[in-house]
């Protein structure tokens, strides 16, 4: 076939990733330049590159406007609930997966009936929970109910996952001699890394941007998790968009950084069924 | 070193469903090498995997040595399994596929270093050590899964259709090396296949199963010769025994009337055969106990029948002749040298070996045994 008739063949398919790249590229790549304008020169021309670099905002934004706090809130309360959320998924997918045991199918829909719950229903009684085991207003309290949102999705991704690997090999380690638990530890979860990593990105991403939660369930100021400090930056008479921007940003940081690390080993998750 | 004793052992999934294994006993002796033969979803891996401790068993006991093993865990039966799709561990290389088994015994490093290389010389698997089974070719993984097996020195290797995912190349320089290798260890060795070249050629015993019972138990060449039932005399050989319809006479002597001919009937007593005087019977006969001319027969004085050949398989080394009996619609394909002049159409008359010929009761298809 002539080069000519593949380019043309493919034109409208690279028209159409362009488009999209455009679309979700554009706005990421405009408030990236933002963050480095000030609020004023944005209100002078919302479109225009960045004339002179301040670097200095996102020093701001960190030392004066409590952010850093903030930040280290939202490490632990999201990294403790994808740690807890993640060991917890793995072991009830596994359970799932490999066992027959009475009430199996009601267990599993219990968890997973966890999915399809919108927040706004149960946050009422979240709430009335944690106060009741004053856990209200506590990174442990909110980390705790992270966990149980997230654990429906990651036990449904997990499950599938762990159920094709093949049973064979279940039973060749335990002619070699190993107990339930080890079972878990040296075939399951290595041989699932690439499914839990996927878990673990998706949940961290969800879980740095979560709002709803935090917004009812924290109040002091100290403890509140980085969405609720980038509203800071939105008063409710004035719009410090400058500053604003480069909150995303520090905020984005950490998600790129994991995107980065994991996603080879996410796209081979999301390609599952390779075990053999 | 290991007797394992089965006895009586049945599976039964559901209380009140079918029973997938039914009353199967047998006793393999040390070092010997039974094969479990029969067709898919006969029971015969349920059986196996009983043995190993990967089943519940719902009635009956296994055990080793003497000593009950149904309470006992898999782990703790000091038994080595080797599984149709091989089950390595894809996560490890080959040299930790064969040391994850030892390590959890907690033997000793060096110990555990010196076995596995000894049995990576013993099936050639030294140049694979350090890669993983994704690396490897299909014969060479059912190498890693036989060594895992090997490297544990365990009382009885279990084999599950081992050699079934192998190309026919393949199978059977497996098979000789596997041959080999039980020889040299003298393990107690379980092995179940459905295939019958497998049985036959591997076997010390050959244990048929069909719909979940133990059908026949023996050595290969006699199940073969002396088939228990219909099931086996068309289970075992290729192209399988020829089974025909015919009625037991008697006059001077019994006879079979075959379609309009007289076959007399030498080696069974007149009481055996009393009770089934004037009703149907069905008569076995093997592909290679049909010949061309009556002077081929050896075993015993020939029976001479009218046929037309309907086909022919060369096959090179030999050929298969596709018969049909001159009076009737009934079929038989006889097994002859590569020389035939025969051709499709044409009318001849063959010899079967009185010899080799077998009875079967058609009411319960269990054959009716020679007396002489």
């Amino acid at each position: 076939m002539r080069p000519w008739f593949d380019y043309i063949r493919r034109t409208p398919l690279l028209l159409f990733l362009l488009g999209y790249t455009v679309l979700t590229g554009g706005p990421f790549l405009w408030v990236a330049s933002m963050s480095l304008r000030t609020t004023a020169e944005i209100f002078a021309d919302p479109y225009a590159l960045p004339g002179h670099l301040h670097w200095e905002k996102f020093a701001d934004a960190w030392m004066q406007s409590n952010y850093s706090t903030y930040f280290w809130n939202s490490t632990i309360a999201v990294g403790s609930a994808v740690a807890i959320v993640t060991v917890v998924g793995a072991m009830t997918a596994h359970c799932l997966a490999r066992y027959q045991f009475r009430a199996r199918r009601i267990v599993r829909f219990v968890i997973l009936s966890g999915l399809v719950l919108p927040p706004q229903m149960l946050i009422l009684s979240l709430f009335q929970i944690l106060l009741d085991y004053h856990l209200y207003d506590t990174l442990p309290g909110l980390a705790l109910v992270y966990v149980a949102s997230q654990l429906g999705m990651t036990v449904y991704l997990l499950e599938g996952f762990f159920a094709q690997i093949p049973q064979d090999l279940f039973d060749a380690a335990r002619m070699d001699g190993y107990s339930d638990f080890e079972i878990f530890w040296r075939i399951t979860l290595p041989i699932g890394v690439p499914a839990i990593f996927t878990t673990v990105i998706l949940n961290f991403v969800t879980l740095w941007n979560e709002f709803l939660y935090a917004v009812v369930l924290m109040t002091d100021d100290d403890k509140r998790t980085l969405p609720l400090g980038i509203m800071h930056f939105m008063g409710s008479h004035q719009l410090d968009v400058g500053m604003l921007a480069t909150g995303l940003m520090i905020a984005i940081i950490p998600i790129a950084l994991i995107y980065a690390l994991f996603s080879e080993t996410m796209i081979r998750g999301m390609s599952a069924g390779a075990v053999r | 070193m290991a007797v394992v004793v089965i006895d009586g052992l049945s599976k039964q999934y559901a209380t009140g469903g079918d029973f997938a294994v039914r009353d199967v006993s047998l006793t393999v002796a040390d070092g010997e090498f039974v094969v479990l033969l029969g067709p898919s979803g006969c029971g015969k891996s349920t059986v196996l995997r009983m043995v190993a401790g990967l089943e519940p068993i719902s009635a009956g006991t296994v055990s080793i040595d003497g000593r009950v093993m149904n309470q006992i865990p898999a782990k703790d039966r000091d038994i080595a399994m080797v599984f149709q799709s091989y089950a390595l561990y894809p996560h490890m290389t080959v040299y930790n596929n064969l040391a994850f088994g030892l390590r959890r015994r907690g033997v000793v490093r060096a110990e555990i270093d010196r076995r596995v290389r000894r049995v990576a010389g013993m099936i050639g698997l030294v140049p694979y050590l350090d890669r993983k089974p994704h690396a490897l070719s299909g014969g060479q993984r059912q190498r890693v899964a036989l060594g895992r097996a090997i490297v544990r020195e365990p009382k009885v290797f279990l084999f599950d259709e081992p050699l079934s995912n192998l190309d026919a190349a393949l199978r059977v320089s497996t098979r000789n090396e596997l041959i080999k290798q039980q020889h040299a260890l003298a393990t107690t060795t379980i092995y179940v296949t459905h295939d019958q070249v497998e049985a036959m050629t591997m076997g010390d015993r050959i244990c048929i199963m069909n719909q979940g019972e133990m059908v026949q138990i023996g050595a290969p060449l006699e199940v073969y010769r002396a088939p228990a039932d219909t099931f086996v005399a068309r289970f075992l050989g290729n192209p399988p025994m020829n089974l025909l319809r015919t009625i037991l006479t008697q006059a001077a002597e019994p006879a079979l009337e075959l379609d309009g001919m007289r076959l007399a009937l030498t080696g069974w007593s007149a009481a055996a055969l009393a009770p089934l005087i004037g009703k149907p019977v069905i008569l076995g006969i093997r592909p290679e106990d049909l010949y061309e001319t009556p002077a081929e027969v050896a075993s015993g004085p020939p029976h001479l029948v009218d046929v037309e050949v309907e086909a022919v398989e060369l096959l090179g080394a030999e050929t298969l002749l596709l018969l049909a009996l001159a009076g009737a619609r009934q079929e038989l394909i006889a097994r002859v040298g590569r020389s035939t002049g025969l051709k499709v159409g044409a009318r001849t008359r063959i010899a079967l070996d009185s010899g080799a010929l077998h009875l079967f009761d058609p009411a319960t298809n269990k054959a009716i045994p020679r007396t002489a």
